[in-house]
Parts: C-alpha cells; sequence; structure tokens
C-alpha cells in the first residue's frame, strides 16, 4: 500500500507535468486507474465561478490575514506571537487553496487547450480531407473531360460513309445486326474495313511499282537498240546520196533546206517559197539556201555582236534580226552571181537585204566605178524612188521614238537595206492610207512580184558589171564602141575624151551649168555624178553627167558647158543646147543592141562627133587673122538651118553626111 | 501656169523622159486666135499647143501636128497655118480644140532639091491678094493662092535660107531677110525683087563675129528694122540708110513694132522696148533663158486680152499684161 500511496503521491507530483505524465501513467497503471485521486476528474465536477467566488474570497480572507499580522506584528505584543501563528497557519491553508485552485484553473485551461487543439486537429484533419476531396474531384473532373474530349486517331481517318460501307464491306465484317444499334461497334467495324480496303490496295499499289519498274527496263533496252540503229541508218543515207545525184534528185539536200526552212519567220518563209516556186523549172540560174546557225536558234535571247558599242540596249533589242536568213544567188549569164541574203527584223517587222556581187573572173575597179558595185548601192532605186533608206512600215516611226532612234539609215549598213521590193517579195505590205497594226505575209502578193524583181535584179547586176567595164576604159581616155553600135557613129572621131572621173552630188549641184536639171527634180541623192571632158585643139568640153540607178532604162543625162571663144553653155548658145538634145532626147537609138549596156559609151561617142561638127561648122570670122583652127572635114548638106540656125548635128548611116532633124 | 517645181513622185523612165523633153523644147512660133481668146503655140517636137487664155487651165496640146518643128504659123479669120519641116497645115479655129483635130490640107510648095526637105521659116498673109507666102530653106519666096491652093510665084533671090518677111502695106510690097545677110525687096505684082540691103556691108551695124545673118524684120511703111547677126538697126528704106543702131550686143531672132516703140527679144532672157531715137526704154526679163518669138494680141474682138506674149528655149510662154513686167507664164 505504501507504494500505493507513493504512487499517488507520484502521480500528484507526476500530475502537475500534464499530459506527458497522464500518458505515462496510462501506460504503466492502466488498471490502477480508479484508486487514485484524480484532479483532472476533479475539475470536470467543480464548477469554474465557484472556484472564482473561492479564489476571490480566499484572497480577501489572506488580505485579511495579512492585514491582521500586519497589525499584530506592529502593535508587538506577547499573545502577538501565537495570534501571528494562527493567522500564518490560516495564510497557509489559503495559500494552499490558492495553489490549488491555480492549479485547477491551469488544469482547466490545459483541458480547454487540449479540447480545442482536438478540436481544431479534427476540423484541420476534415479540412484536409475536404481539400483532398475536392483536388481529387477536380483532378476527376479534369481527367473526365480530357476522356470526353479525347479524339481518337480513328476519326482522323476519312472512311468511306456508312451507306457505302454498308454497300461495299462483307457481311462478316460489317455485321449489320451488331453495328447498326450499336455506333462504337460500328465504327470499330468501318475501322475493320478501312483497314482491309488499305491492306488490298497497298498491294495492288507495290505490284504496280514492280510492273513499272519491268517496263521502264524494257524501255531502257529498246532505246538502246535504237540508238544503235541510227547511226546504221545515217550511213545508208550517206552511202545513198552518190545514187541520188547520178539520178539527179537531190532529195537530201532539198529535205533539210525545208527542214530548216520551217523555222523561218513568215515574211522570210514566204520569200523561200516563192523563190522555189519560181526557179523550180530553172534550177540552174539560182541558188537558194535557208542559212540558219542551230545554236542561235536555241538561244534567241542573244543576238550576233554585229551593232557597234555605242547603241543602246533598248535599240539593239528593237533592231533585232532572226537568226534565220534566207540566202538567194542570182546567177547570170556570164557567170557573175550577186549574191542575196534577206533578213528578217523581228521587231519592225520588216524585211531587209545585203547583196554581194562576185564575178566569175577578178574585176580589177577602176576608181570612178567605186560605187558601181557596193553593196551599199548597187540595188538602189531598183524601182523608181525605192532608195531603200526608210523603213516602210509606218509603224516604226513610233517604235524608233520610244528608244531614240531617228532614222533607220544609221543602221542600213549592218542590217541591211529595207527595200519595198524586198518587203512586197515577203508578202508584206503596208498600204499608206490605212495603216495596219498587224502585217502579215502574203503569198500573192510575193508571187505576183517574183518575177519582174528577179528580172530586174538580173538587169540591174549587168548593167552594172558593163558600166564597170566601160568605166575601166573610159578612164584610160578611150570610148569603147562596141562593133554593133559601129553604124551610129563617123568612121573618123577627132574629139577625145581626156577625163572620166566621179563627182559628189554637192559638187554637181554647184556647177553654173546643170540648174536646170536640178530645178527638174532630176538630180536627186540617189543618183551617181560624173565629169567628162572631150577635148579638140583649144576647145574643151565639159560634160556632167547624172546616172540613174536605173541604167540603163533610165538614160544618163548630159549636161555641156563648151570653153572655145568663150564659156558656152545652154542658156547663151542655141546649138549647145541642140547638142544636149542629141544626147539626152534622143537616147533611144544609142541604146544598141539589147539590153542596151552600151547607152552610155554611145552618148560619149555621140558627144564627140557632135563636138567634131560643132566646130568644124563654126563660120570663120573674116575680121579675125589666121587660118580655120578646125577645117570642115565633115560632110554637111546644109550649114545652118532654122530660125534658130542649128547645125547639122544628125549623122546619117550609111551615106556618113551630116543633117539637121 | 508658173514654173514646174522639182517633182517629189519617184521618177520612173516615162517620166524621166518626159521631164527631159520638157527641158530640150524649144517654142518657135505663137499665134493668137481671131477672137483673141486663143494662143496656138508650136514647139521643136512638132507639137501645137492651144492656150486658152487667161491660161489657167492646162494646153490642149495637138499631138503630132507636124513631123519636124513648127516654125511658124499665121492666122486668118478661120484659119490657122502652121508650117514647119517643108508643108503648111490648115486648121480651123472653130475645130481646133476638139480632140483628135485634123488639118484641113497640108501642102508642100515645089522644091528645087530633093535631098533634103527644106524648113519653111516664115509664113505672110497678104490680106489684099488672099495669098500666103511662104519662105525657108530653099532660098525662095513661094505664093500660095488661099482659094485655090496653088502656088502662084516662086521668087530668087537669095543666095542662102530665108529667115524672116516682112509685108509694106501701102505698096504690096514684101520684104525678106536671110541667111545671106541681105534684105531683099519684093514686088509682088511685077514676080521680082526690087531692092537689096546688104545689111553686113554697112560698118555701123555689121558685127562680123556674130555672122552676117538677118533673123528679123518689120516694117513700117517707109521704115524698116532688121537685126541678127548684124546690130538691131533702123533703116529708111528710101534710101536704104541705116538711120539709128540700137545698142544690144545679143542677136536679136524677133523684132516689131508696137505704137511708138519697138520691142525686140533674142539671145537672152528679155524683152527689149526701145525708143525710135534708139534709147533703151526698158528690159523686160522673161522666164527662158532666149526669146525666139514674140506676138501681141490685138484682135479687136478682145480688148480685154491685150497682152504680149514670149516664147523661146523653153517649155514656157511668157505673158506680158503690162509692158513693164511678166504677169505669168504658160506651160506645154
Amino acid at each position: 500500500m505504501s507504494s500505493e500511496s507513493s504512487k499517488k503521491r507520484k502521480p500528484k507530483v507526476i500530475r502537475s507535468d500534464g499530459a506527458p505524465a497522464e500518458g505515462k501513467r496510462n501506460r504503466s497503471d492502466p488498471e490502477q486507474e480508479g484508486k487514485y485521486y484524480s484532479e483532472e476528474a476533479e475539475v470536470d465536477l467543480r464548477d469554474p465561478g465557484r472556484d472564482y467566488e473561492l479564489y476571490k474570497y480566499t484572497c480577501q480572507e489572506l488580505q485579511r490575514l495579512m492585514a491582521e499580522i500586519q497589525d499584530l506584528k506592529s502593535r508587538g505584543g506577547k499573545d502577538a506571537a501565537v495570534e501571528i501563528e494562527d493567522r500564518r497557519i490560516l495564510s497557509c491553508v489559503h495559500f494552499m487553496t490558492l495553489k490549488k485552485l491555480n492549479r485547477l484553473a491551469h488544469i482547466r485551461l490545459k483541458k480547454g487547450r487540449d479540447q480545442t487543439h482536438e478540436a481544431k486537429q479534427k476540423v484541420d484533419a476534415y479540412h484536409l480531407q475536404l481539400q483532398n476531396l475536392l483536388y481529387e474531384v477536380m483532378h476527376l473532373q479534369k481527367e473526365i473531360t480530357k476522356c470526353l474530349e479525347f479524339k481518337s486517331k480513328h476519326e482522323e481517318i476519312d472512311l468511306v460513309s456508312v451507306e457505302e460501307f454498308y454497300q461495299e464491306a462483307p457481311p462478316d465484317i460489317s455485321k449489320a445486326e451488331i453495328t447498326m444499334g450499336d455506333p462504337h461497334q460500328q465504327t470499330l467495324a468501318r475501322l475493320d474495313w478501312e483497314l482491309e480496303q488499305r491492306k488490298r490496295l497497298a498491294e495492288q499499289y507495290r505490284e504496280s511499282l514492280s510492273n513499272k519498274e519491268k517496263i521502264l527496263k524494257e524501255i531502257e533496252v529498246k532505246k538502246e537498240y535504237l540508238s544503235s540503229l541510227q547511226p546504221r541508218l545515217n550511213s545508208i543515207m550517206q552511202a545513198s546520196l552518190p545514187v541520188q545525184e547520178y539520178l539527179f534528185m537531190p532529195f537530201d539536200q532539198a529535205h533539210k533546206q525545208y527542214e530548216t526552212a520551217r523555222h523561218l519567220p513568215p515574211p522570210l518563209y514566204v520569200l523561200f517559197v516563192q523563190a522555189k516556186a519560181l526557179f523550180k523549172p530553172h534550177e540552174e540560174s539560182q541558188d537558194d539556201e535557208s542559212d540558219s546557225d542551230a545554236e542561235e536558234e536555241q538561244t534567241t535571247k542573244r543576238r550576233r555582236p554585229t551593232l557597234g558599242v555605242q547603241l543602246d540596249d533598248k535599240r539593239k533589242e528593237m533592231l533585232k534580226r532572226h537568226p534565220l536568213s534566207v540566202m538567194l544567188d542570182l546567177k547570170c549569164k556570164d557567170d557573175s552571181v550577186l549574191h542575196l541574203t534577206f533578213y528578217y527584223l523581228m521587231n519592225l517587222n520588216i524585211m531587209t537585204v545585203k547583196a554581194r556581187v562576185t564575178t566569175a573572173t577578178e574585176l580589177i575597179t577602176p576608181i570612178s566605178a567605186g560605187d558601181l558595185l557596193s553593196p551599199d548601192s548597187v540595188l538602189s532605186c531598183l524601182y523608181p524612188g525605192d532608195h531603200g533608206k526608210k523603213t516602210p512600215n509606218p509603224a516604226n516611226q513610233y517604235q524608233f521614238d520610244k528608244v531614240g532612234i531617228l532614222t533607220l539609215r544609221d543602221y542600213v549598213l549592218d542590217l541591211g537595206h529595207p527595200y519595198l521590193w524586198v518587203q512586197k517579195l515577203g508578202g508584206l505590205h503596208f498600204p499608206k492610207e490605212q495603216p495596219q497594226p498587224t502585217v502579215i505575209a502574203d503569198h500573192s502578193l510575193s508571187s505576183s512580184h517574183m518575177e519582174t524583181t528577179m528580172k530586174l535584179l538580173k538587169t540591174r547586176v549587168q548593167s552594172r558589171l558593163a558600166l564597170h567595164k566601160q568605166f575601166a576604159s573610159l578612164e584610160h581616155g578611150i570610148v569603147p564602141v562596141t562593133s554593133d553600135c559601129h553604124y551610129l557613129f563617123p568612121a573618123k572621131v577627132v574629139s577625145r575624151l581626156v577625163k572620166w572621173v566621179t563627182i559628189a552630188h554637192e559638187d554637181y549641184v554647184e556647177l553654173h551649168f546643170t540648174k536646170d536639171i536640178v530645178e527638174a527634180g532630176l538630180a536627186g541623192d540617189t543618183n551617181l555624178y560624173y565629169m567628162a571632158l572631150v577635148e579638140r585643139g583649144t576647145a574643151k568640153l565639159q560634160a556632167a553627167v547624172v546616172l540613174n540607178p536605173g541604167y540603163s532604162s533610165i538614160p544618163p543625162i548630159f549636161q555641156l558647158c563648151l570653153n572655145w571663144k568663150g564659156e558656152k553653155t545652154n542658156s547663151n548658145d542655141d546649138n549647145i543646147r541642140a547638142m544636149e538634145s542629141e544626147v539626152n532626147v534622143c537616147y533611144k537609138e544609142l541604146c544598141g543592141p539589147r539590153p542596151g549596156h552600151q547607152l552610155l559609151t554611145n552618148q560619149l561617142q555621140r558627144l564627140c562627133v557632135l563636138l567634131d561638127v560643132y566646130l568644124e561648122t563654126e563660120i570663120h570670122d573674116d575680121s579675125v587673122e589666121g587660118p580655120k583652127e578646125f577645117p570642115q572635114e565633115k560632110m554637111c548638106l546644109r550649114l545652118f538651118r532654122g530660125p534658130s540656125r542649128m547645125k547639122p548635128f544628125k549623122y546619117n548611116h550609111p551615106q556618113g553626111f551630116f543633117s539637121h532633124r | 501656169m508658173e514654173r514646174a517645181v522639182p517633182p517629189t513622185v519617184p521618177l520612173g523612165q516615162m517620166e524621166v523622159f518626159q521631164a527631159l523633153q520638157r527641158l530640150h523644147m524649144t517654142i518657135f512660133s505663137q499665134c493668137f486666135s481671131p477672137c483673141g481668146k486663143f494662143l496656138a503655140a508650136g514647139n521643136n517636137y512638132g507639137q501645137i499647143a492651144i492656150f486658152r487664155y487667161p491660161g489657167l487651165c492646162s494646153p490642149t496640146p495637138i499631138g503630132s501636128a507636124h513631123d519636124g518643128p513648127v516654125y511658124s504659123m499665121v492666122s486668118t479669120d478661120r484659119h490657122l497655118f502652121s508650117a514647119g519641116d517643108g508643108e503648111v497645115k490648115a486648121w480651123l479655129w472653130a475645130e481646133i480644140l476638139k480632140k483628135g483635130c485634123k488639118e484641113l490640107w497640108c501642102r508642100q510648095p515645089p522644091y528645087r532639091t530633093s535631098l533634103e526637105v527644106p524648113e519653111i521659116n516664115a509664113l505672110l498673109l497678104v490680106p489684099k491678094e488672099n495669098s500666103l507666102i511662104l519662105a525657108g530653106g530653099d532660098c525662095q519666096l513661094h505664093t500660095m493662092d488661099l482659094e485655090t491652093g496653088t502656088f502662084t510665084r516662086a521668087l530668087r533671090g537669095h543666095t542662102d535660107y530665108i529667115h524672116c518677111l516682112a509685108l509694106r502695106d501701102r505698096n504690096p510690097e514684101v520684104l525678106s531677110g536671110g541667111e545671106d545677110g541681105t534684105v531683099r525687096l519684093w514686088d509682088l505684082r511685077m514676080a521680082k525683087e526690087v531692092q537689096t540691103i546688104e545689111v553686113y556691108k554697112h560698118e555701123e551695124c555689121s558685127r562680123p563675129h556674130n555672122g552676117r545673118w538677118i533673123g528679123c524684120l518689120a516694117t513700117d511703111s517707109d521704115w524698116m528694122v532688121c537685126g541678127g547677126g548684124p546690130a538691131l538697126t533702123l533703116w529708111h528704106l528710101r534710101s536704104s540708110t541705116p538711120t539709128t543702131i540700137f545698142p544690144m550686143w545679143a542677136p536679136q531672132k524677133h523684132v516689131t513694132f508696137y505704137q511708138d516703140l519697138i520691142l525686140s527679144a533674142g539671145q537672152g532672157p528679155c524683152v527689149n522696148q526701145w525708143q525710135l531715137s534708139g534709147e533703151l526704154k526698158a528690159q523686160v526679163p522673161g522666164s527662158s533663158p532666149g526669146l525666139l518669138s514674140l506676138s501681141l494680141n490685138q484682135q479687136p474682138a478682145a480688148p480685154e486680152c491685150k497682152v504680149l506674149t514670149a516664147a523661146g528655149n523653153s517649155c514656157r510662154v511668157d505673158v506680158f499684161t503690162n509692158l513693164g513686167y511678166r504677169a505669168f507664164s504658160l506651160s506645154f
């Protein structure tokens, strides 16, 4: 029991520690619960209000006792000690009560705290639970939404429509009875079907690929075969060439030509076709090729660099030539050849031509004949007025204004001359009255002009060559008169040609005795001008000659100035005028045999004869001493005739005398 | 028509030939119509053109009227006579403007020589006798009766061909001037030469460097003016003396009396107007470098067309409405 009582005391002491002791106590002595004094239980039993009253009473008592003690001590007496002692013991009891009360208060407090704490803990736990649950709810909600939003990959697959599916799919896949009601199953079934279809198609695809490979291989093999065939065929064609030549059927050549000709621009093509058509029956008189530069044709953006460096790019572009050209070689009877190269200017829609004359034998060019065969002027004015220095297409003027080209004249040396007959041969017609936006090449126009133009070209070349030869002789002072023209002149001609030179157009216009010709518009700048000097004794006759490019159908025109006993021209001497008339107006009888290339030389010879007649028939002035300078040797019926007292300038053949017209 | 502007069309063979022909054309003779409204001109190609005065339209040409040049023309009331290479043709004025007009008749005087057909340089009408006198290359004057058309006389005397004729009204005498340098007077009734003046033998007027030929004659009864190789001189016929020498160095081809002036033209582009005293009153330039004929339109029927026309070494006929200046030119 003592141990129990000590244990009772221990718990008392221990109990002031609070809960841990309680806890310990609870663990160590669970069976002794009801046997000791438990202050906690007492707390529950006592009323806190009463305790508070007690506390207040006790405090009062204490104060009273203390005050009594104080009193006793201050009064000091003997009984005081016992009274004090009594009061002291009472105070101690009161102190004990206070302590108990304090303890109780503390215990209550602790309890209260503990209770609060517990409750709080509970609340916290609930709170936590709540939060957990809320959190979980949220989580679950998120999951749910995720699940709801989940797009299964199967929805991305383009499935065939439901009706089609039911139509096409075999029943063991479609399982209509199950799938009709159940969308999930339906989708599954559809996916199944899709899968199967795709597998099938993939299989087909693989098969086709392998087929294709096979076929490609076959093609390769065949290509090789063919390419090996080509050289063999070529060699056969080569071998057949001699046969073709032997049989006079140059198919190969013609075929090649026609192949290239297909790439020609329309006007050149028209020209090519028409020229071929014209010359078909006379193969030997012409040679017609279309000249091409195959690489040029591929890269048509780039031009041959023939124009000068100072040209603008824009101008170059405007004046661009088509890379293909047609070359026409006209062979004349005396083996001289006129080489014509026809070009097409793409942007300007006109054709140009470059000409060159080659002869069978080498020509030594006399000084005065420089311009006769020059490429620049040999084809000038083939038709009257066609000088080829201006573009025939009126629309070109606007194009030129845009790029600052004044006239095509500056570029004709490089580009060739845009003669009107060239345009006509290419079938291009530019009507002046109604300028047309696009002019297309016309075959009928070309064919109607081809023959005449070719004839004119041949005549032109031949007349120029004839002049060339004549000039060589004229420069040496010999007037070459052919034997079939001898009848036009008397046997003896004393006046001689001493000089034959070219003069410039400006110089001709400046001469004082050529004013009539200039005013009549017969001395343009497309003509060639010459000065001849005929002399006999002291008499000098100057003759200024206008040679029209259309010689010999258009006659040369002579203007005379005689220096003998003064200067005589057509303005002050009627006979000089008559001499000019003899040579200029009566030229038809001087043409000689066709084609009339002897006209110029015959005119010059006649001039010499006329001078002879003039000088010899001049009346001798009796007042002047000395014999006549020119004794009369010509047989004349009458020396003068008519009101203007003309000399007998007309020569009569074969009688050989001179008479008047 | 004014002088032709140089043509802007390109010249083909035909155009060049025509231009050359025009350049070398010489108009030898002119003649006004009796009504005074038309002028006929003959050129060296044998063409006759009829110009309508005032000449604003192109002339009507009678293409090949003659084979050779038309050297002279005269006109009666109804007829136009033209003569050139050896023959004389007559045309009706009334018909002449119609297309394809043909000559009325064409006659040739009897010539002595047969080698060459001589030209007829001058025609002269003798109204009193109603005959036409022709003179030219065969050095004779032939008279043709206009009614019968026969050649009545042939007056010989000149030694070289005859250039010009003139009629002396009072006594029917004809003056002729020729290449031989003489002026001869012929009496028509007696058909012989009455007087001969050898102009070149007179020193005052002879100019040997020009020759001795007499190119032009005009007479005014007692007076005669002639020129050519020798200087232009006024002669007194009765005394056969030169009274006035006109100081013109260029040989004159045509001279005529007009009112109190003497008009002459020749080498050089001007028409010269002389006072009877020998002074040069005016020199009016024309458009041709040399003139061969002058014609005065003095037809009473058309007093408003009183003009002087001059033609020569070109294809133009100059018209002078007022003697002071050239009004305009007609062109072949």
